[in-house]
């Protein structure tokens, strides 16, 4: 890595990363970011690793901005990357860093140590500002059949065919809630997929009704003529797109073989009699996203519960702060909205951290400010829209899974057992503490998949609010790390007790 | 207001084994947590079942660990009570007793070895000094580093997400109550009964209370006006994603801060005690904050690979904190507080290992005001002094 202490460390270069880096860059701030991509992009900006031939799938006029700013970050001078790197802790958030141990005369800066892992081993950063864009991940559902191989979530099928050129099956259902199953079915026929139905839960007029009350909102022209081309694909495909149609389960021994279709009610509870079956080889499930604010959280930033913006988001303020200092958060973390929103949330944070840096004059900050809040109104008005038509069903979707459905993949823990042991435990009732007595949640995913169905188990099965249950309390390394790795970063440091509160792990 | 025998203060391993053995006793038992069961020191550690003589112990000198060496009998009971928990209660904890090793890396860890394991015959602990070749025909998992270990037959392990639980349930069975969500905010003493006032709850009235706070017992005390030296310690633990049986002993070593272990479901727990660091308010330590990871000691973690090379491919999935409480001379800080009517405290180092033993004998003492072991050594009243009232 060129630096340890940049001015700016943004860790994530997705959309609100990358708009956040150009942003402080211009301003003349030294920004590195960390991804653990081999390429700048993010989730939607996703290209295959550079020695991969055949076309770009950024090509897409939908894709017109990410293309732009993805070449002018790469471009500007300001901007280091480091990719195939993992920020995975951040540590003296909440206590300050001890001078005592470091050798005599050598300056202990305060803020924030940020840990990360890539191809040159763990080191330790120290950025004067850190932005954390992490981004989104499906929300996984468990439902009977989803720990087949070919069940997938849309954001993986999409990555595959992105990131690898890669088809995840040859007979394809979509299920779920939001608008990415369109936009990921069309690329999948277009790639040359059999997509055999896309199924949406909501009770909605129709996917062409629901683009033309998109068109509506200003500002958003490029995102609804995405969704309206993705349309006559997948029409002119002959593939059917249906409403008020939900994934029941996935049917198969070894693999997928057969998704179970049913009609539902607006409350997704399905009309009896309706279900129906569907021969495939691989099913994607698109019920909205979940963000990724494991870092945030580990690091102790505050968070709350937003079930229609993705779950758990972080607390932050207008300028993209977080509740502890140095730290600013944007992008998905601060609530799922979509690239446009996050490239604005982006170029929010950049501008306040080039103001708290001390870069910018406040003239020319609230020039641009203005600029900035009208892209935020916007985009935001378009993220309203769809958390308000595509927001997942919980109770719904929780009805789906029965109690030896898997909830727990990586400790292969059951609805059933949960239940059990909450029968079992009078009292227990918060996430952490179901975690430590059941194991669910203890596994190399650390959480990700069955955190928000036990969070609505528990919800369902105590009626507590969801803020006294709470979310598993975030641990590093958030991504599982080799001892190896901390073990080399441990030798790195030279005096046994307590070095690395003295500054950065020298390699 | 609602009235009860015993009043135990803290749902951790210590609170709901005497609320186990005190419903047992047939005495009426309340039991108020302010968080979860097992939430705390008893959740985190890393479920040790060590009897030889600690890290901490040794490393001081002579002096501190003779004294240290006093609570051995509580070592050999504990080790007793383990070995019979899980009939007692009828529940599964986890309790496997493989045997324990401290290892020796340099002539230094030897030395400190040979004069533990002499302090620990005198106490009667089944220990022997193994050489090298010793140590390696048993332990054939340890790197070629290890120059001799200590070995303990009756050490090894229990199951911390369990053994709590298990107490409360078998505590229900018996007819203890016990609740989660209640947090004291007054003790004191009307001249016939203990009155607790709760945060949420009805007033309680107790004719005696037990205090099994942990971390925050010096807290507890200082609302009946009565200062306990007890000192907060924060701890790091890490475990790793799960592996093929490799290591099935108790692992420590003499000259680090390391512990290490494998769970039933094949994760390598490592401990030890490495430091982690309190949060602060306004200049005063928040106990109620988790600590804050300290990176030093993350690092240290992977140490464990020095003396287990295996455990180097496997991956890291959560380092943690925790804190646990110790008394300024290392040993428990347990029985009647002196100057109070039937007021007791249990706590001090090793709480998860002596726990059983602590909780038997605290029961005891407050149904027949007498104990099959003294535990006039571990009393309150040897910090009289820091009482004027």
């Amino acid at each position: 890595m060129n630096t340890t202490t940049p001015d700016l460390l943004v860790v994530g270069a997705g959309p609100a990363g990358l708009a956040a880096a150009v942003t402080a860059a211009t301003h003349g701030a030294r920004v590195l970011v960390v991804d653990e991509q081999p390429r700048a992009g993010g989730q939607i900006w996703r290209r295959p690793d550079p020695g991969n031939p055949g076309p770009d799938p950024l090509s897409a006029p939908a894709y017109a901005a990410g293309r732009a700013l993805l070449t002018r970050a790469a471009a500007h001078p300001g901007i280091d990357f480091a990719h195939h790197t993992t920020a995975w802790g951040v540590f003296a958030t909440r206590t300050a860093p001890d001078g005592w141990a470091a050798p005599p005369g050598t300056p202990v800066p305060a803020g924030p140590r940020v840990a990360v892992h890539g191809p040159e081993g763990v080191e330790v950063l120290l950025p004067r500002a850190l932005l954390l864009t992490a981004g989104a991940y499906d929300l996984p559902v468990p439902l009977p059949g989803w720990t087949l191989p070919g069940f997938l979530t849309v954001g993986g099928i999409q990555a595959l065919l992105k990131g690898h050129r890669t088809l995840a099956g040859r007979r394809i259902v979509l299920a779920g809630a939001h608008p990415l199953l369109l936009i990921a079915a069309a690329q999948l026929v277009r790639a040359g997929a059999d997509v055999a139905e896309v199924a949406f839960a909501q009770h909605l007029p129709a996917p062409a009704d629901l683009i033309r009350a998109v068109a509506a909102l200003p500002g958003n022209r490029a995102k609804v003529a995405e969704g309206l081309a993705a349309l006559r694909t997948l029409r002119r495909a002959g593939v059917p797109v249906h409403t008020r149609t939900l994934l029941l389960r996935a049917e198969g021994e070894q693999h997928v073989t057969a998704a179970v279709l049913a009609r539902v009610d607006q409350d997704w509870r399905p009309v009896p009699g309706s279900a129906r079956t569907v021969a495939c080889d691989t099913v994607g499930t698109g019920y909205g996203f979940v963000p990724s604010t494991e870092l945030a959280r580990q690091a102790g930033c505050a968070a709350h519960w937003n079930g229609p913006a993705g779950g758990w988001v972080l607390d932050h303020d207008d300028a993209m702060r977080t509740s502890l200092p140095h730290i600013w958060a944007a992008g998905e973390l601060t609530g799922v909205a979509g690239a446009e929103h996050a490239v604005a949330t982006g170029r929010r944070a950049g501008l306040d951290i080039g103001r708290s840096l001390g870069l910018l004059e406040s003239a020319a900050h609230d020039r641009e400010l203005r600029s900035v809040e009208t892209e935020l109104a916007a985009t935001g008005r378009m993220a309203a829209f769809l958390d308000h038509t595509c927001a997942p069903h919980r109770a719904g979707l929780h009805a789906l899974a029965d109690d030896d459905t898997v909830l727990c993949r990586c400790e292969e823990i059951t609805f059933g057992q949960v239940r059990h042991t909450l029968a079992d435990n009078p009292g227990l009732d918060t996430a952490d503490a179901v975690k430590l007595l059941t194991r669910a949640g203890m596994g190399p995913c650390q959480g990700r998949m069955c955190g928000p169905a036990l969070l609505e188990l528990l919800h369902r099965e105590t009626g507590l609010p969801r803020e006294t249950i709470g979310a598993f309390t975030a641990r590093p390394p958030v991504k599982p790390l080799p001892v190896d790795a901390l073990a080399r970063a441990h030798d790195a440091t030279t005096t046994p007790e307590s070095p690395t509160d003295a500054g950065p792990v020298a390699r | 207001m609602e009235r009860t025998e015993v009043l135990v203060i803290g749902g951790g391993l210590l609170g709901c084994a005497v609320a186990y053995h005190l419903a047992r006793g047939g005495a009426g038992v309340h039991l108020i947590e302010k968080d979860q069961l097992n939430r705390h020191a008893s959740g985190q550690n890393a479920g040790s079942l060590h009897f030889q003589l600690e890290y901490r112990m040794i490393q001081h000198g002579h002096a501190v660990a003779a004294r240290a060496a006093e609570a051995l009998p509580l070592h050999l009971d504990a080790m007793n009570s383990w070995a019979g928990l899980e009939d007692e209660l009828g529940e599964p904890c986890g309790v496997r007793r493989g045997g324990g090793l401290m290892l020796a890396e340099s002539p230094e860890d030897l030395a400190l070895l040979a004069h533990k394991t002499h302090l620990e015959h005198t106490h009667g602990l089944d220990v022997e000094l193994l050489d090298a070749r010793a140590t390696h025909e048993l332990a054939p998992y340890l790197s070629e580093r290890v120059v001799g270990a200590a070995w303990c037959p009756g050490e090894g392990k229990a199951d911390p997400r369990l053994v709590t639980h298990a107490y409360a349930r078998a505590a229900r069975r018996l007819g203890a109550r016990i609740e989660t969500g209640v947090r004291l905010t007054a003790l004191r003493h009307d001249g016939r009964h203990w009155l607790a006032d709760t945060a949420a709850g009805p007033r309680l009235s107790a004719r005696a209370v037990v205090v099994a706070a942990g971390v925050w017992t010096a807290e507890v005390a200082a609302m009946a006006d009565i200062r306990l030296p007890v000192v907060p310690v924060a701890l790091t633990m890490t475990v790793t994603a799960a592996t093929r049986p490799l290591v099935p002993h108790l692992v420590q070593h003499a000259g680090r801060r390391l512990s290490l272990k494998q769970s039933a479901e094949g994760n390598i727990l490592i401990g030890g005690g490495r430091a982690a660091k309190f949060v602060q308010q306004a200049g005063t330590l928040d106990l109620d904050a988790r600590p804050e990871l300290r990176l030093d000691s993350v690092f240290a973690g992977a140490d464990a690979a020095r003396v287990v090379p295996a455990v180097q491919r496997l991956p890291v999935l959560r380092v943690w904190s925790g804190a646990t409480s110790l008394a300024p001379d290392q040993l428990p800080l347990l029985g009647a507080v002196p100057r109070r009517p039937d007021l007791y405290v249990a706590t001090g180092g090793s709480g998860f290992t002596l726990g059983p033993t602590y909780s038997r004998l605290l029961a005891e003492q407050i149904l027949t005001g007498s104990t099959a072991l003294p535990l006039d050594d571990y009393s309150p009243a040897r910090f009289g002094a820091l009482n004027f009232v």
